[in-house]
C-alpha cells in the first residue's frame, strides 16, 4: 500500500516535472476521484489540480460542473458535447476537436455535493475573472461555503468590482465573513455590530455560527465561555440521559431491562422468593428486582432519588465554541436585536400571506356573491365554473406557447365560456326552480357531479399545467423574511379590480340598478319595464363569468385538476354566508376572516395544516350560529325574509 | 291501535312481507347453506345494500318528511362504522396480543398489554400511544352505545344550535356540508387517533367468532341489516304517521305558521334531526363491519350528497320511495362502475360506463329534480291512486 | 389515442384472454392471473399504467410458451379507489374467479383492506409500490421498496455526499408519510442530528397554499447549517410545492429536495422548469442504462405508446411477475404455498443491472438509485448502491426493531426476536 502511493507520489512528481502544462496526466492519476468523486474524497483530487498551475484546470472545472466531461472507456477524460448518439469531443489540453460514437464513453456527473467543494476551488480564479457571471458565480460559492482563507482575496477583489451590485454583495459578504474571520477582534466586534440591524438568513447565520455552543456536563462547570447552566431538574430524564451518555452514571434499567433480569433469575417457580404467576404487577416486579438488587444478582435499581442525587451532584453547562467573551457578548446583543426584527418581519409576512390566502377565497367566492348572494341562487357547480375557466386557461396554453399572449386570450375566453355555461344552465335549469331553493341546490349538485366527471373524461385525472408567464414567475423580495410571490400579489391586484368592478357594475350602471330591483321585488320591476329574465340570466352569466376568470388566476397559482372545484366550493359558500349574504363588502370581509382565521391557527400550529383548516371551519359553523346574518348583515327590507 | 296504524300505513305490511321474503330467498340461495348461487360477496354487498336503504329512510324523514336537506347524515352514519369499528379492532388485537403473551415467561403487566396493543394498533401510522379517544374501546356495550350515543349528540348539539338561530333552508345545508367536511378532516387528521386515511381495517373479523366462516357471518350480518331495516321503517312509518307526523309535515311546509300556531318548532325539528341521526348511525354500525374496512373517504361530503340524490330519486316524502332509490342507484353504481356494464359502442365513440355513469347520473338527477320530483316512488302512488279510482 | 380507446374497450371486459388458445393444447384450463388496480377514480392515473404492464408481461409470456405449459389469462377487475371496494374485488377475485395470484394495489390503505380477504382465502398478492414497511403478510410480497431500500439510503446520501445538517420533513398527511418520517427523524437522530435540526410538517391532499411552509423551510437556514428537504408530498399538491419553491428563488443548489413520490410517470406532461436539479430516490429509473431497461421501454412503448414513460412501481410488476413465473415452474404447480415455497431465494435480473432475490421476509434485495430532475422530465442518475435487502419491520424504531420476518424457516411475519415467540400469523391489518 504504502510503496504504491510512493510510486504514485513519484508518478505524479516526474509529471509535474515533465510537462508542467498538461492536464491530462494529473488527472489520470486521480482517476477514480473524478471519475465516481464524492463529497469527502473530490478535494483530494482539487487540492492537486489546483495546485498544478495548469491553466487548463479552471475550463475543466468549470466543465465538469456543467457535466461536460465525458471519459472514455480506456480512462482518457474529454470536453464533450453530445448530439444524438456521437459527441463532439474536445482535448483537454490541446483543445483539438474530434467525433466519436458515444457508446464508447461515460458522461461525469458530479452531485451536488461535489459541485458545491468544486464551486469552491474554482473561488480563486473566477473571483477576478473579466466575465461578470463568472465573478457571481464565485462570490455565490463563497456564500454558500465561508471559509476562513476566502477573506483575503474577497477583500482584494472588491476594490477593482466594477459591477455596482455585485461589489455591494462583495462588500455585505466580505462583512459576513469579517464577524466570523477578522483577526483582530475589534474588527470582528465592529463587523458584528453592524449586523444588528439585518435580517437576512445569511446574518443571523454568521451570528449563531459565531455563538455555537456545545453542552456537556461534569462535577464542576469548566473554564472557559460559559453561555449557559442548565437546572438539571427540568427535565430530569432527559438530563440523567446526558449523564448517562458522558459516562457518568449507570443508566437507568427500563420495564423492558428489568423484565429480562428478571426472567435470567427464574428459580423453578420463584424469583428472589416472589412467585412468577405474581409477575403481572408492576409494584411486584420492582419489589423482586430489588431484591436480586440486594443479593448482588443485579445492578441497584435506579430510582427518582437516585437520579435526582445523582443530577445534583452535576453541573449541566453549554459552552460557546468562541472563546472571546467579548465577541460571544456583542454577538448575542446583535442577535437579540435581529430576532426582534425577525419577528416583526414575520408578522408582516405572515399577514401578507393571510391576505394572499384572503384575496385567492374571495375571488372564489366572488362569483357567487352575485349568484347567491344577490340572486340568492345557490349554485353548487360553482366550483365547476372555476374548474372549467382554468380548464380554459390550460386548453389556450396549448394552442399559443406565448405565456403573456396566452394569458391575455385565456382570461375573456375563459369569461366567455363561463359566461356562455352560466347561462345556459340559468336557462334550462335554475330558471324552472327560483322559488324552490332546496332544489336548485340540489339540481346544480348534479351538474356538479356531471360537470367533473365530464372534465375528467376530456382531461384525465391528472394535474395539467398552467404556466405563468416568466414576468409573474419570481417573488417581491423587501427581505430574507417578507416576501410573497408574483402570482399572489397578481392575484391580490385581481380580486381588489373585481371587487371595484363589481361594486361598480352594481350600484353605478343600469343592468346594476336592474339587477337591485329585481331581486328586491321582481313584480315590481317588471311592472317597471324591466325583464326579469333578462336581468336573472345576464346576472347570473356573470358571476359565472367571473369564476371562471377566478379559475385561471387559481390555475396559474396552484393546479388544474377536475376535483379543483369542490376543493374551493365549501370555502367559497362560508364565505359569502359568514361576510353576509347579498352584499359584496360582506364577502370581502368572509373572504378575510377565513383567510386571517385560518393562517393565525396555521401559525399556532405550523406542523399541521390540516389542524388549520379543519377548526377554521368548525369556528365558521360557530360564528354562524351566533350571527347568522353574517358579518355585514343587511337590515330593513333588503334583508328579506 | 296497532291496527289503525297499520291501517294508516298500509305499506308497512307490504314492505316487511317484501323484505321478510327477500330474506328468506337470499338465505337459501347462499354459500353458507350450500346453494352457491349469492356467492359471498355479493351477499356482503346485499347485506350493505340494506344498510344504505336504512340510512336513506333516515334521510328521507329528515328531508321528505320535515324539510331539513341535511347534507351531514352519511358522516353519523361514518361515526357508527368508526364505533363500533374501535371495539372491532380493539378487540381483535387484544385477543392476538394477549395469545402471543402467554407465551412469555413472565405474566404481562397490564401496561405490558396496553402498550402491545398500542403498537400493533398504532404501528402502521407510526406510533403505539392510546389516543383517549380509544378509552373505551375495550367494551362492546359501551362502543354499541356510541354508536348511537355519539352521533345522537353531536346532532343534539348542531342542530340546537343551528334551529335556535333559526338557521334554515339551504343555509342549514350549507352548515350541515361544513360540518361534514369538518368533520371528515377532522378523521383524516393523523393526530385525532383513528389512524388517519387508513381509518379501520380487518372489520369483517369479528372477534370471539374467529371460527365461523365469512359466509356464515356475512348471512348473519345480512339478517341483522334486514331487521334493522324492518324495525328502522316500522319506527320511522310510526313517526310520520298520527300527530306528531301532521306536526313535521305542516313544519316541511309552512314553518312560520305552525310556529303561530304555538308549536315549539325547534323541538320537533330537533328531535327528528337526532333520532335519524341515530338511526343513521346504528345503519353504519352494521354496514362497515360487511365492507370490512372505514376510513374518512367515506365520510366526505360528496357521499351525504349521494345520499341525498338517492333519496330524490327513489322519491321524496314516502319511506319506501327513499328504499326504492338507496337500492337502486347503489347497486346500479356498483354494476356501472364495477365494469360489468356493457359499452355502447356509437361507432365514432365508444361509451365507457366507468367513465360517464357519473355524467348519466348527475344529468338524471337533475331531470328528476325538474320534472319527477316525486321520483321512482311517485310511480307506485299513481298505480295506488288508480287503483283507489277502481275500487 | 386509437391504441388507447381499444385498451379501454378491452379492459371492460371481465375477464380479457391474451394470447393464441391453439397453442396451448396440454392444458385443459388457462392458469388465471388477477389484475387488482384502479380504472377509475383517483388512483386511476397510476394505477392504470400497471393494468397495462400486467396486460404486456402477460402477452409477452403467452408468447413465450405461457406457464407449465398453459397459457395465462388475466382477469382484470376495477376497484375504483373506492378502498372497502377493493377488499370486495379481491374476494370475487379469488371465490368468484378463482385466480391463482393477483397482482395489484396502490396505497397502504387499498392493501390494508385486502390484506384480511387474502389471508382468510389465502391467496397470493404482488404489491408493487414503495411503502412504509411494518407489515408482513403471508400472502402478499412486497417488490416495492420498504422504507430501508429508498428513505434511509436518501438520507444518507443527504448526510454524505450534500452534507446537509438540518432536515425539513414535509408529507401529505397519510400512512406512509407519517410512518417513513418517524423512522427518519429516529434515524437522524441516531446519526447525532438534534431534534430541534429536524423540522416536521404535514399538509393535506392536494395542498396549494405552501408559501407558509416555504418561508419555514428557508428560516431553518438561519444559524448556517446547511438545510435538505425530505419530501414525501404526493401527487398534485408537489407541483404548487416546487412553483412555490422557485417563486421564493431557491433552487437545488441552495436547498435540495429529494421526493419519494415524484416519477417519471407523475412528471410526465408537466412543466418540469421549476424542478430541475431537485433530487428523487427509487430503485428504477427509465434514464437507466442497460440492455434489459432498453428492451423493456422499447416493448413498453409498442405496447402503449410511443410517448409513454416506464416508472418504478412497473419494473416492481416487472420482477414480480418473473419471479412468479419461475417459482410455479419450480414448484410445478399454482398452488399457493407450493409457490410461496418456491418463491424464496427466486433470482432475476433488476432492469437497472444487478440481480434481485426474493427474501423470505417476502421483500427484494434491490439497489437504490438517486436521481437529479431534468428539463425533460427524467432523472440524471447520480448514485446507485449495491443491492440494499428490504426490511419488513425497520430497525430504527424501538418497537419494530426486536422484530423480524421469516416466512421461510421461522414461519412468522411478525417474530418477536427478544421473546422468540411469534406474536401473530395474520397480518397487523
Amino acid at each position: 500500500m504504502r510503496h504504491a502511493f510512493l510510486a504514485l507520489m513519484i508518478l505524479m512528481g516526474s509529471v509535474l516535472a515533465v510537462s508542467a502544462q498538461t492536464l491530462q496526466p494529473i488527472l489520470q492519476t486521480h482517476t477514480d476521484e473524478i471519475a465516481s468523486p464524492s463529497r469527502n474524497s473530490v478535494s483530494v483530487a482539487l487540492d492537486d489540480l489546483v495546485a498544478s498551475g495548469v491553466p487548463q484546470v479552471t475550463d475543466f472545472l468549470e466543465q465538469w460542473v456543467e457535466r461536460n466531461i465525458w471519459q472514455r472507456d480506456d480512462g482518457v477524460f474529454y470536453i464533450a458535447v453530445e448530439d444524438g448518439d456521437e459527441l463532439t469531443l474536445t482535448d483537454i489540453d490541446t483543445g483539438a476537436q474530434s467525433m466519436a460514437p458515444a457508446a464508447g464513453f461515460t458522461q461525469l456527473r458530479p452531485n451536488g455535493g461535489v459541485r458545491r467543494v468544486i464551486g469552491t476551488a474554482l473561488v480563486q480564479f473566477q473571483l477576478l475573472d473579466p466575465d461578470l457571471t463568472r465573478r457571481e458565480t464565485a462570490v455565490a460559492s463563497i456564500a454558500r461555503r465561508p471559509e476562513a482563507g476566502q477573506l483575503a482575496p474577497l477583500l482584494a477583489s472588491i476594490d477593482g468590482e466594477t459591477d455596482a451590485a455585485l461589489k455591494a454583495r462583495k462588500v455585505q459578504l466580505a462583512n459576513f465573513m469579517s464577524a466570523r474571520f477578522a483577526d483582530s477582534p475589534a474588527d470582528r466586534i465592529a463587523a458584528i455590530t453592524s449586523l444588528s440591524a439585518d435580517t437576512s438568513v445569511e446574518a443571523r447565520a454568521v451570528l449563531n455560527q459565531i455563538l455555537s455552543t456545545s453542552s456537556g456536563v461534569a462535577e464542576r462547570a469548566p473554564d472557559g465561555n460559559i453561555a449557559m447552566i442548565h437546572d438539571p431538574m427540568l427535565d430530569p430524564e432527559a438530563s440523567y440521559g446526558l449523564l448517562v451518555e458522558a459516562d457518568l452514571a449507570p443508566p437507568r434499567q427500563t420495564p423492558s431491562d428489568i423484565r429480562t433480569t428478571l426472567e435470567a433469575n427464574i428459580d423453578a417457580d420463584t424469583i428472589a422468593g416472589f412467585a412468577v404467576a405474581e409477575m403481572n404487577d408492576p409494584a411486584k416486579r420492582e419489589a423482586a428486582y430489588a431484591a436480586l438488587s440486594d443479593a448482588g444478582l443485579a445492578p441497584l435499581l435506579i430510582t427518582a432519588p437516585v437520579r435526582d442525587a445523582a443530577l445534583s451532584a452535576h453541573v449541566f453547562y453549554d459552552l460557546y465554541d468562541e472563546d472571546d467573551v467579548e465577541i460571544t457578548a456583542a454577538a448575542s446583543i446583535a442577535l437579540r436585536s435581529v430576532e426582534t426584527r425577525v419577528s416583526t418581519a414575520q408578522a408582516v409576512d405572515l399577514t401578507l400571506d393571510a391576505l394572499s390566502l384572503a384575496s385567492i377565497f374571495f375571488l372564489a367566492a366572488i362569483g357567487l356573491a352575485i349568484t347567491f348572494g344577490v340572486m340568492g341562487v345557490i349554485n353548487m357547480a360553482h366550483g365547476e365554473f372555476i374548474m372549467m375557466g382554468a380548464y380554459t386557461g390550460f386548453v389556450v396554453q396549448q394552442f399559443i406557447p406565448n405565456y403573456t399572449v396566452s394569458i391575455i386570450v385565456a382570461l375573456p375566453l375563459a369569461f366567455a365560456v363561463t359566461f356562455a355555461a352560466g347561462v345556459a344552465m340559468e336557462r334550462l335549469v335554475i330558471r324552472h326552480l327560483y322559488h324552490r331553493p332546496l332544489e336548485t341546490l340540489l339540481a346544480t349538485f348534479g351538474i356538479s357531479i356531471a360537470l367533473q366527471q365530464l372534465a375528467k373524461n376530456i382531461f384525465g385525472t391528472q394535474a395539467r399545467p398552467l404556466t405563468s408567464p416568466d414576468w409573474l414567475a419570481g417573488a417581491w423580495v423587501l427581505n430574507d423574511v417578507i416576501q410573497i410571490s408574483y402570482i399572489r400579489i397578481a392575484i391580490f391586484v385581481l380580486a381588489l379590480i373585481f371587487l371595484g368592478l363589481i361594486l361598480y357594475i352594481l350600484k353605478r350602471t343600469r343592468l346594476g340598478l336592474e339587477v337591485r330591483a329585481v331581486t328586491q321585488n321582481p313584480g315590481m320591476a317588471s311592472s317597471m319595464g324591466i325583464n326579469p329574465d333578462r336581468i336573472n340570466m345576464m346576472t347570473f352569466g356573470l358571476g359565472s363569468g367571473i369564476a371562471g376568470i377566478a379559475g385561471v388566476a387559481i390555475g396559474l397559482y396552484a393546479k388544474v385538476t377536475s376535483e379543483m372545484g369542490s376543493d374551493y366550493i365549501v370555502q367559497s359558500f362560508m364565505t359569502v354566508v359568514v361576510g353576509g349574504v347579498g352584499n359584496v363588502w360582506g364577502t370581502l370581509a368572509g373572504a378575510a376572516m377565513i383567510g386571517f382565521g385560518q393562517k393565525g391557527i396555521e401559525w399556532l400550529n405550523p406542523s399541521n395544516t390540516l389542524a388549520a383548516q379543519t377548526y377554521m371551519i368548525l369556528f365558521v359553523i360557530l360564528f354562524i350560529q351566533f350571527r347568522p346574518k353574517g358579518i355585514v348583515a343587511l337590515k330593513g327590507r333588503a334583508a328579506g325574509d | 291501535m296497532q291496527n289503525t296504524f297499520i291501517g294508516k300505513n298500509p305499506s308497512v305490511l307490504w314492505f316487511l312481507l317484501g323484505l321478510s321474503v327477500f330474506t328468506v330467498v337470499v338465505t337459501l340461495c347462499s354459500e353458507a347453506l350450500g346453494a352457491d348461487i349469492i356467492s359471498t360477496s355479493f351477499l356482503k354487498t346485499l347485506g350493505k345494500t340494506l344498510c344504505l336503504c336504512l340510512v336513506a329512510i333516515a334521510m328521507d324523514v329528515v328531508w321528505g318528511y320535515c324539510g331539513i336537506l341535511s347534507l351531514g347524515h352519511f358522516a353519523f352514519f361514518g361515526i357508527g362504522g368508526y364505533a363500533i369499528g374501535m371495539w372491532l379492532m380493539y378487540a381483535r388485537t387484544e385477543d392476538i396480543v394477549v395469545a402471543s403473551l402467554q407465551n412469555a415467561t413472565l405474566p404481562p403487566t397490564p401496561d405490558e398489554v396496553t402498550t402491545a396493543i398500542g403498537s400493533q394498533i398504532f404501528g402502521v401510522v407510526g406510533s403505539s400511544d392510546f389516543p383517549m379517544i380509544w378509552a373505551l374501546s375495550h367494551s362492546l356495550t359501551l362502543q354499541l352505545l356510541a354508536v348511537v350515543l355519539v352521533p345522537g349528540l353531536l346532532a343534539l348539539v348542531f342542530g340546537w344550535l343551528a334551529f335556535r338561530s333559526r338557521v334554515t333552508g339551504v343555509y342549514l345545508s350549507i352548515l350541515t356540508q361544513a360540518m361534514t367536511l369538518a368533520l371528515s378532516l377532522y378523521f383524516f387528521q393523523n393526530d385525532t387517533g383513528l389512524r388517519g386515511n387508513n381509518g379501520l381495517s380487518g372489520l369483517q373479523n369479528v372477534p370471539g367468532l374467529e371460527a365461523v366462516s365469512q359466509a356464515t357471518l356475512s348471512l348473519w350480518f345480512f339478517w341483522g341489516s334486514a331487521f334493522a331495516l324492518g324495525a328502522g321503517y316500522v319506527l320511522f312509518a310510526w313517526i310520520v304517521s298520527g300527530k306528531l307526523g301532521s306536526v313535521i309535515r305542516a313544519i316541511r311546509d309552512n314553518e312560520a305558521r305552525v310556529r303561530f300556531l304555538g308549536y315549539h318548532v325547534e323541538s320537533y325539528k330537533l328531535f327528528v334531526f337526532t333520532v335519524t341521526a341515530m338511526v343513521a348511525g346504528i345503519a353504519g354500525a352494521l354496514y362497515y363491519p360487511q365492507a370490512g374496512i372505514i376510513n374518512p373517504a367515506e365520510i366526505a361530503p360528496i357521499a351525504s350528497i349521494y345520499l341525498a340524490v338517492w333519496v330524490a330519486i327513489g322519491g321524496r316524502g314516502r319511506l319506501y320511495g327513499a328504499v326504492i332509490g338507496a337500492a337502486v342507484v347503489s347497486l346500479m353504481s356498483s354494476w356501472f362502475t364495477g365494469g360489468a356494464a356493457p359499452d355502447i359502442n356509437l361507432g365514432f365513440y365508444v361509451v365507457q360506463w366507468t367513465d360517464w355513469w357519473l355524467v348519466l347520473l348527475g344529468l338524471t338527477f337533475v331531470v328528476v329534480t325538474l320534472f319527477f320530483p316525486k321520483g321512482i316512488g311517485g310511480v307506485f302512488d299513481l298505480i295506488a291512486k288508480r287503483k283507489g279510482d277502481t275500487a | 389515442m386509437t391504441l388507447r380507446t381499444t385498451l379501454l374497450t378491452s379492459m371492460s371486459a371481465l375477464a380479457l384472454s391474451v394470447g393464441a388458445t391453439s397453442a396451448f393444447a396440454e392444458c385443459a384450463e388457462p392458469i388465471q392471473v388477477g389484475v387488482l388496480h384502479s380504472l377509475s377514480g383517483t388512483m386511476a392515473i397510476s394505477e392504470t399504467t400497471l393494468k397495462d404492464t400486467m396486460l404486456m408481461l402477460i402477452e409477452q409470456q403467452n408468447a413465450a410458451g405461457g406457464v407449465l405449459g398453459c397459457q395465462i389469462e388475466a382477469v382484470v377487475v376495477d376497484p375504483a379507489s373506492d378502498w372497502p371496494l377493493f377488499a370486495e374485488k379481491a374476494r370475487e377475485l379469488l371465490t368468484v374467479n378463482e385466480v391463482d395470484v393477483i397482482f395489484g394495489n396502490w396505497t397502504s390503505v387499498s392493501r390494508k383492506s385486502v390484506l384480511p380477504v387474502i389471508e382468510e382465502l389465502n391467496g397470493l398478492l404482488f404489491y408493487p409500490v414503495q411503502y412504509e414497511g411494518e407489515e408482513s403478510s403471508r400472502n402478499v410480497f412486497y417488490t416495492g421498496a420498504a422504507p430501508n431500500q429508498q428513505a434511509i439510503p436518501a438520507v444518507d446520501y443527504f448526510l454524505e455526499e450534500l452534507g446537509v445538517e438540518k432536515f425539513a420533513l414535509l408529507g401529505t398527511d397519510y400512512v406512509y408519510p407519517r410512518t417513513t418520517n418517524n423512522i427518519l427523524e429516529q434515524y437522524l437522530q441516531d446519526n447525532g442530528i438534534a431534534s430541534e435540526d429536524i423540522f416536521v410538517n404535514y399538509t393535506p391532499f392536494g395542498q396549494s397554499d405552501w408559501a407558509t411552509i416555504v418561508a419555514d423551510v428557508v428560516a431553518l437556514g438561519e444559524d448556517g447549517k446547511q438545510v435538505g428537504v425530505i419530501s414525501t408530498i404526493n401527487g398534485d399538491a408537489n407541483i404548487g410545492f416546487y412553483k412555490e419553491l422557485a417563486a421564493a428563488g431557491i433552487s437545488a443548489d441552495d436547498i435540495p429536495v429529494v421526493a419519494f413520490s415524484v416519477g417519471e410517470e407523475e412528471l410526465s406532461g408537466l412543466d418540469t422548469s421549476d424542478l430541475v436539479g431537485h433530487l428523487a430516490a427509487w430503485n428504477y429509473f427509465m434514464s437507466a442504462d442497460g440492455d434489459a431497461n432498453a428492451a423493456f421501454i422499447e416493448s413498453w412503448q409498442a405496447f402503449a405508446g410511443e410517448d409513454r414513460v416506464t416508472n418504478d412501481p412497473m419494473e416492481a410488476h416487472y420482477i414480480g411477475f418473473n419471479m412468479w413465473i419461475n417459482a410455479v415452474e419450480a414448484a410445478g404447480t399454482t398452488d399457493v404455498d407450493a409457490v410461496r415455497a418456491a418463491m424464496y431465494g427466486q433470482e432475476f435480473p433488476n432492469l437497472t443491472g444487478g440481480t434481485a432475490v426474493m427474501l423470505p421476509n417476502h421483500h427484494l434485495a434491490k439497489p437504490v438509485l438517486i436521481g437529479e430532475i431534468t428539463a425533460d422530465g427524467q432523472f440524471d442518475i447520480i448514485s446507485q448502491t449495491s443491492e440494499v435487502p428490504g426490511d419488513a419491520w425497520t430497525d430504527f424504531l424501538p418497537e419494530s426493531a426486536v422484530l423480524t420476518s421469516d416466512w421461510k424457516d421461522l414461519g412468522c411475519g411478525m417474530f418477536n426476536t427478544e421473546t422468540e415467540t411469534c406474536v401473530q400469523l395474520t397480518s397487523n391489518y
